[in-house]
């Protein structure tokens, strides 16, 4: 058995929060796997690597994809936090609203709401695009398609913020963030059909609850976990859009030239600037990864963004390019617990995307703002300048 | 080598079809459907590229 090779950096310093490649290269370089004994965590740095550990649940199990026993335990249940068989009637239950069939028919609502969001934008001279836009969006696409209104509408902005933040280790943000996560879970527990719009999703959740389609209980547990994953992690990749496109212009203009590079401009966003900085699994055995052991029982952090960056896999792997296409890459995880939301995240980017191409000459950052976060790595403000429409 | 689905897993995300057009597609229902199981020479190639890009590794090849 050989152990792994340490690092003394902590992956949840502010400075590795707010902009964490050089800190992911390192550790990549040193190796696939390394141990970090100050967050008493074995990362996985290297593309295949991580692949391999997501395609491999009975080595690598959800039960702590969280970074702190109290988070593990309140997530006990979920489709997210089981490993197979239980996960694959949990997974069924939360993902038949998800696929694209299932989500077909929203395309052309998704379409028209991004669009008029963008042409308001576009005409004025400046904005604030993250409140404007990267929130305003997904915060209306999912209150509407779960059937959320009033104050519960008004408080999904913080909750899905608060839910990804306890995953990480017990800090400061963490500690600070579980009274809020608390609101949501208790709101999730004692929601019935009535608080939801009729003909929404989260109405036809409680239906089949009704029905014994799915297990009584479990429509607030599905509802946790659509607002939980679906904002914040949206919400990231929504300002990245904006930022990438104002940072890099020639790349903006091949997709309006080219308006059929939308998805995979989308892809290149996502591998370029993973929306979850890091998820939890724990090893059930001593495994050989890598040329190293990772013994029995240890936590294991999976660093998205450090092996969407691996060079052992994508050439030039820090060049921003639209037209490179990576539809493999690892942003929404893979495999059995592969993100369940793919779909619908897909359907509002290439939304917003396209509604850029089509309405925005150029975009010009004046000012922004990352603020660190345990789990999403997302912009807290992006100011937008010059706008010249199409 | 033969293309196999995990039918239960599939959730129709569709970019196996985009990647192996000729031997798979998603139906009107986006329920997939594998045309050509059954892959060797140049659609060999096709069908590791199906199997690499599902998000959910619902695809797999299996000696014929």
């Amino acid at each position: 058995m050989t152990a792994p090779t340490e690092s003394g950096i902590d992956i949840w310093d502010d400075d590795v929060l707010i902009d964490p490649y050089p800190t992911y290269a390192a550790l990549r370089e040193q190796a696939g796997v390394v141990h970090l004994p100050k967050n008493d965590l074995h990362v996985l740095t290297r593309y295949d690597v991580i692949r391999d550990a997501l395609g491999d649940p009975e080595t690598f199990s959800s039960t702590s994809i969280g970074f702190n026993p109290m988070v593990n335990e309140a997530l006990q249940g979920t489709s997210l936090a089981s490993d197979p068989p239980v996960h694959t009637q949990l997974r069924a239950t939360l993902s038949q609203n998800l696929t694209p069939r299932a989500l077909r028919g929203l395309k052309v609502v998704i379409d028209e709401k991004a669009d008029k969001l963008v042409a308001e934008l576009s005409t004025s001279s400046s904005f604030e695009a993250v409140d404007s836009l990267a929130r305003a969006f997904p915060i209306e696409i999912v209150a509407d398609l779960i059937g959320f209104s009033g104050h519960v509408k008004d408080n999904m902005l913080r909750w899905g913020q608060a839910a990804m933040q306890v995953i990480g280790p017990l800090n400061q943000r963490t500690q600070e963030s579980f009274p809020i996560a608390g609101e949501l879970y208790g709101w999730c527990s004692s929601v019935t059909a009535e608080d939801l719009t009729p003909g929404s999703i989260g109405r036809g959740i409680f239906d089949a609850e009704t029905r014994g389609d799915i297990p009584q209980g479990s429509a607030g547990h599905i509802i946790h976990q659509y607002l939980g994953a679906g904002v914040d992690t949206t919400i990231a990749s929504i300002g990245n859009i904006i930022a990438l496109f104002g940072h890099h212009p020639e790349q903006f203009a091949l997709v309006r030239e080219n308006p059929e590079l939308v998805p995979a401009a989308f892809a290149e966003v996502l591998r370029y600037w993973a929306p979850v900085h890091i998820w939890g699994r724990k090893a059930t055995r001593d495994v050989e990864t890598d040329g190293v052991t990772i013994p029995a029982g240890a936590q294991v952090g999976i660093l998205f963004g450090a092996g969407n960056r691996d060079p052992r896999h994508y050439e030039n792997p820090d060049v921003f390019d639209v037209t490179r296409n990576p539809v493999d890459h690892l942003s929404f995880g893979y495999g059995p617990h592969g993100c369940a939301g793919q779909g619908l995240a897909k359907l509002e980017a290439h939304a917003i995307i396209e509604a850029l191409a089509r309405r925005v000459r150029t975009l010009t950052i004046s000012d922004e703002v990352r603020e660190p976060s345990n789990i999403t790595r997302s912009f807290e403000l992006l100011q937008v300048e010059k706008v010249v429409a199409a | 080598m033969r293309i196999e689905l995990d039918r239960p897993r599939c959730e129709g995300h569709g970019l196996c079809e985009e990647a192996a057009p000729k031997l798979m597609h998603l139906d009107d229902d986006g329920e997939l459907v594998i045309d050509v199981p059954d892959v060797d020479g140049a659609e060999l190639a096709a069908a590791k590229a199906a199997v690499r890009v599902c998000p959910v590794a619902a695809l797999r090849l299996a000696a014929a």
